[in-house]
């Protein structure tokens, strides 16, 4: 770790005059601090100015309710806030989920809702010093031919990781917005946030240097549900995800949104699963079965991972079944 | 005297587990070190930062083949701390492996050091698995081959297991206060006196010029006896810089190059009667073992069931990865996990009740008689068939058996009891978590008749009496007996006095609850009683044969049951309960042994379902070296498990550490066979196993 300068700034202005310093050659905002902290420590990222926008008065107050019936959550609130609060619970179960179902308590209580999205891949070649891999500018994405159990089975490549966010996949099927201040754009949706690694694979995201986000939106989601297959049920990534949000008439399914973690190296939208719900019936579980078949069509397994494709179906189903209320493993 | 204060005892009833209320010498008293590791105040030597310290660590090779071609370190010594580079070698053969070290004033400037050698590298080609070089099986002796030949069954098939860490919470390392011409060596170990044996030399001083201090480990499990290549490094830049050296590894280095539990592959072909009674056996094992020779040995058969005539081959097969050390039950959870599992298919083949197969082929009578308390504990009559279950959550029960021997070392302690009544329990063995500060405490308290708070137990040190080893069971089996003696000698000694005192004879008082006892009388309190000693009080010895008569004899047998779910649609396993029952001898501190076992259980859970290094089959590098992907158990993953202290016929003092985590994994695999119909026979049970087996019937 080399020796870096450490500044807590008043105001997200002031963070991003920070970011802007022409001092710095490589300014680093840290909030709950989770992933930038693993990053130093494993010899990954250098800053020489770390700017932290946790405890300071840049702090955005936590979670309120929107005109439209949806959320604001300010960028620094804690997954442990998100999971507890009654109104998300309320609003959108799938984001309270999502949150709660992250990591550790410890690491909930100072992990933040924005760096939940911006946190980069866990990828254990990207995560070790040693491999020069296609992230870090080599020329090599190491777990085409290595060990790819936890990797992509959809997204193309070149780079194979899959993203680790929780709340990604849960606050897209939301219609959620990251709005933005530092840069020229108000807002950004979730599903516009991240790139596929043929189109950049340096960084997962579309936030330009000065760009910080403040807070995020979404939408009114009461019917919505989220389910995670883990090896580990105590901090583990897991092997897939589901996020689901329906919107219903009656015990008819009208419309719904699929977005799936643990994947791909992006929220992995499953817009033909989207469309088989439609007119799906809540206790149909035949026709919710039929529906989530498909869900891993199109999957591109590596050597070892095919078996993400077997649980994909799933956890869409069950994800599904907690949205209308039923128990997952009953149906 | 924070030390003293920290010994104090702690009663914390175990009220949840009456089954072994007056089972043990103290039933209700916490580990004498409970507060103080919990308060953070125990000092492990991994918190030794002496004043004016350096430290140290290797260049390790960062593939599993790869030649040094380059190494600044001219760059190195140009970092401001750095006081010291030495390539040692250019050869690494496995990820892990020292090259150099290098030597700084502070750890960051070490880590920063470590960073501008930059190594350069020629990689080579690697071997990555205990499959990439194995041998063919040899050929099978006719009379076995024929026997199974002739058998109503036949079953092969193969099982394997994953290579383990160690994953001890404090690392390897030793730090190394040197002063020229003599030392205090602060080891993490499970040998102090196997230390003070392997570090003389590096030291440059004789075994009566230092002295080995290990006063809490945080975890040892087979892989810390003697200095290791950490002491020998700190010994060495000590030696030359007349300062103390700090030598600790990392996380990742912990997992890379310090001992692991081989890996291994075990090749069955059994042939059975209808009744599913074994007539021969034909097993062929390899173990993997790294860039080491040997140490690959898989433990099947176990010799604990009858499996017919039965012949055994082995081949211990390298590849690119540190080799193993001992861990835990060395080579006896791989061999039971395979023996559990094929003992479980032979039942289900036969159409037998596995546990009734097991009844027929166990001989052991204390096992017959837990197989049938375990049965009522775990509910064993709500087991359903194998292979009969169709609902998406299916549920299953495994069994299986364990035994550990009594391995004789020498251990001599001493009870010192002073003027004021205080007592001082002495004996140079180390507390690796197993409790053995407690237990010396309770014994030295029970035998001399007086309360625990007035014992301080004095371990962990190399000029404290001699004592064995924390490995292979056998720590308390061996100083018990010896702490039994001076404790009894130190009480005749201080009877003697007062009967002197008193014109009385000493066989005729004896102490009970902190009084000198006549007969019904109370004569005197103990307080008062030694305030009659001599100025330096007495001091009372034991040693092996003098504890002969408190010796446990024969082997600690146990066995094991689970119940757990298998969700079949996602393959994930949920262990609900572990019902653990263990013969230990004569059981001296209930909480520290139940803890021994519930601990030996947690482990044996975590390896069936979790553990795994795993390398770059194309690198060798580790890609797991954490505890982020290297996993292991977690809180939400564990069961209700329920330790049962057997006691029938138990007498004398016997082994506890390794026995408890044998069967664990043989039972959860067998339990998982039984909720879902096919055997999952590739160690650890994870979701992508459990969904291929379920598909193919057997993976």
């Amino acid at each position: 770790m080399k020796a870096f300068a450490f500044a807590r700034p008043a105001s997200f202005a002031e963070a991003g005059e920070l970011l802007a310093d022409r001092r710095y050659s490589l300014p680093v905002l840290k909030a709950g601090g989770m992933d930038v902290v693993d990053h130093m420590k494993e010899g990954l990222l250098e800053p020489d100015l770390l700017i932290d926008i946790r405890a300071t008065g840049v702090r955005p107050a936590g979670i309120s309710r929107t005109d439209d019936g949806g959320l604001r959550i300010g960028a620094m609130t804690t997954l442990a806030e998100i999971a507890a609060s009654p109104i998300v619970r309320a609003t959108a179960p799938v984001v309270a989920d999502a949150a709660g179902s992250a990591a550790t308590p410890q690491v909930r209580n100072v992990a933040t809702a924005a760096g939940n999205l911006l946190q980069r891949p866990r990828c254990w070649y990207y995560r070790n010093e040693q491999f020069h891999c296609l992230k870090k500018g080599g020329h090599t994405c190491y777990a085409v031919e290595g060990e790819n159990k936890f990797h992509a089975i959809f997204g193309g490549g070149p780079c194979h990781i899959v993203h680790p966010s929780n709340l990604a996949p849960a606050l897209a099927v939301c219609g959620g917005r990251v709005h933005l201040t530092g840069g020229d754009r108000p807002s950004l949706s979730i599903d516009d946030l991240y790139h596929a690694p043929a189109q950049g694979v340096w960084s997962e995201h579309e936030l330009e240097k000065n760009e910080i986000i403040t807070h995020i939106t979404i939408g009114p989601a009461s019917r919505s549900g989220f389910y995670a297959v883990k090896e580990k049920q105590s901090f583990d990534w897991p092997l897939v995800m589901a996020s689901v949000m329906l919107r219903t008439q009656g015990s008819s399914i009208t419309a719904a949104r699929v977005s799936a973690g643990a994947v791909a190296p992006i929220p992995w939208r499953l817009p033909a699963v989207e469309a088989a719900l439609a007119g799906v019936r809540v206790d149909d579980d035949a026709g919710l079965r039929k529906a989530c078949a498909g869900a891993a069509d199109g999957a591109n397994p590596l050597s070892d991972n095919a078996y993400k494709a077997s649980l994909l179906p799933v956890a869409v189903r069950r994800a599904v079944l907690r949205a209308t209320g039923r128990d997952e493993k009953e149906a | 005297m924070s030390e003293q204060r920290d010994h104090l005892p702690t009663i914390m009833p175990t009220s949840n587990r009456p089954i072994n209320a007056g089972a043990a010498l103290d039933d209700d008293t916490a580990r004498l070190d409970a507060v103080a590791k919990v308060t953070g105040r125990a000092r492990y030597a991994r918190d030794r930062y002496e004043p004016n310290a350096l430290f140290a660590a290797f260049i390790r090779c960062p593939f599993g083949a790869a030649t040094l071609t380059g190494l600044d370190e001219a760059a190195a010594k140009a970092v401001p701390g750095v006081v010291d580079v030495k390539r040692t070698g250019d050869e690494g053969r496995y990820h892990g492996e020292p090259v150099g070290f290098v030597v700084a004033e502070s750890k960051h400037a070490l880590r920063r050091g470590l960073r501008a050698v930059a190594p350069k590298w020629k990689r080579g080609s690697v071997k990555t698995t205990i499959t990439d070089d194995a041998g063919p099986i040899p050929a099978t002796e006719d009379d076995v081959a024929e026997a199974i030949a002739n058998a109503d069954h036949v079953i092969e098939a193969v099982y394997s297991t994953p290579v383990q860490t160690h994953s001890a919470l404090e690392t390897h390392g030793v730090v190394v206060d040197h002063r020229g011409d003599t030392a205090t060596v602060y080891a993490s170990t499970q040998g102090t006196f196997s230390v003070r044996d392997g570090i003389g030399d590096a030291l440059g001083l004789a075994r009566s010029e230092f002295e080995v201090r290990c006063e809490y480990v945080g975890g040892g499990f087979g892989a810390k006896f003697g200095p290791g290549k950490e002491g020998m490094l700190a010994a060495e830049v000590a030696r030359r810089h007349e300062r103390p050296v700090y030598v600790f590894c990392d996380r990742a280095e912990e997992h890379l190059d310090t001992g692991n539990r081989p890996s291994s592959r075990t090749h069955v072909r059994v042939g059975f009667a209808k009744d599913g009674t074994p007539l021969a056996t034909r097993v062929h094992t390899w173990g993997g073992v790294g860039v080491a020779r040997r140490g690959g040995g898989a433990r099947i058969p176990s010799q604990r069931y009858d499996l017919g005539s039965v012949q055994k081959t082995h081949e211990d097969v390298q590849f690119n990865a540190g080799g193993p050390r001992a861990m835990r039950a060395p080579g006896w959870p791989q061999g039971a996990f395979a023996e559990e599992l094929l003992l479980d298919e032979i039942a289900t083949v036969a159409g037998v009740d596995p546990l009734a197969l097991r009844r027929r082929l166990d001989g052991d009578t204390a096992r017959r008689a837990m197989y049938d308390l375990g049965a009522d504990l775990i509910g064993w009559s709500r087991r359903a068939k194998t292979g009969t279950q169709s609902s998406v959550v299916r549920r299953g029960f495994g069994v299986g058996t364990t035994s550990w021997p009594r391995i004789p070392a020498r251990a001599e302690a001493e009870v010192v009891v002073h003027r004021d009544g205080s007592v001082e329990a002495r004996t140079g063995t180390q507390d690796i978590g197993q409790g053995q500060r407690t237990a010396m405490g309770v014994i030295a308290a029970t035998k001399l008749g007086v309360p625990l708070r007035l014992v301080t137990v004095m371990i962990g040190r190399s000029s404290y009496p001699v004592g064995p080893g924390s490995g292979g069971s056998m720590t308390l089996p061996n100083t018990a007996p010896a702490m039994m003696a001076a404790a009894l000698d130190a009480r005749s000694k201080v009877l003697e006095h007062v009967a002197r005192r008193r014109g009385m004879e000493a066989n005729e008082l004896t102490i009970a609850d902190g009084y000198v006892i006549r007969g019904e009388e109370r004569l005197v309190g103990w307080e008062d009683a030694c305030r009659g000693l001599p100025d330096d009080g007495v001091t009372g010895r034991g040693d092996g044969r003098s504890g002969a008569a408190h010796r446990g004899e024969g082997t600690s047998a146990g066995v094991q049951f689970v119940e757990l779910t298998v969700d079949s649609e996602t393959g994930v396993i949920a262990v609900e309960r572990v019902v653990a029952i263990q013969a230990c001898g004569q059981v001296v501190s209930r909480k520290t042994a139940e803890s021994q076992i519930i601990g030996g259980v947690i482990q044996g859970i975590s390896y069936a379902l979790f553990e795994d290094k795993l390398l770059d089959r194309n690198l060798g590098a580790m890609v797991n070296p954490n505890l982020e992907m290297y996993k292991i158990v977690g809180s939400r993953d564990m069961p209700h498990i329920e330790p049962v202290l057997w006691t029938q016929g138990q007498t004398g003092v016997r082994s506890l550490g390794e026995p408890p985590v044998v069967p664990t994994a043989g039972a959860i695999a067998a339990a998982v066979f039984n909720a879902i119909g096919a055997p999952v026979r590739h160690l650890p049970l994870t979701p992508d196993k459990v969904l291929a087996a379920q598909e193919g019937g057997a993976a």
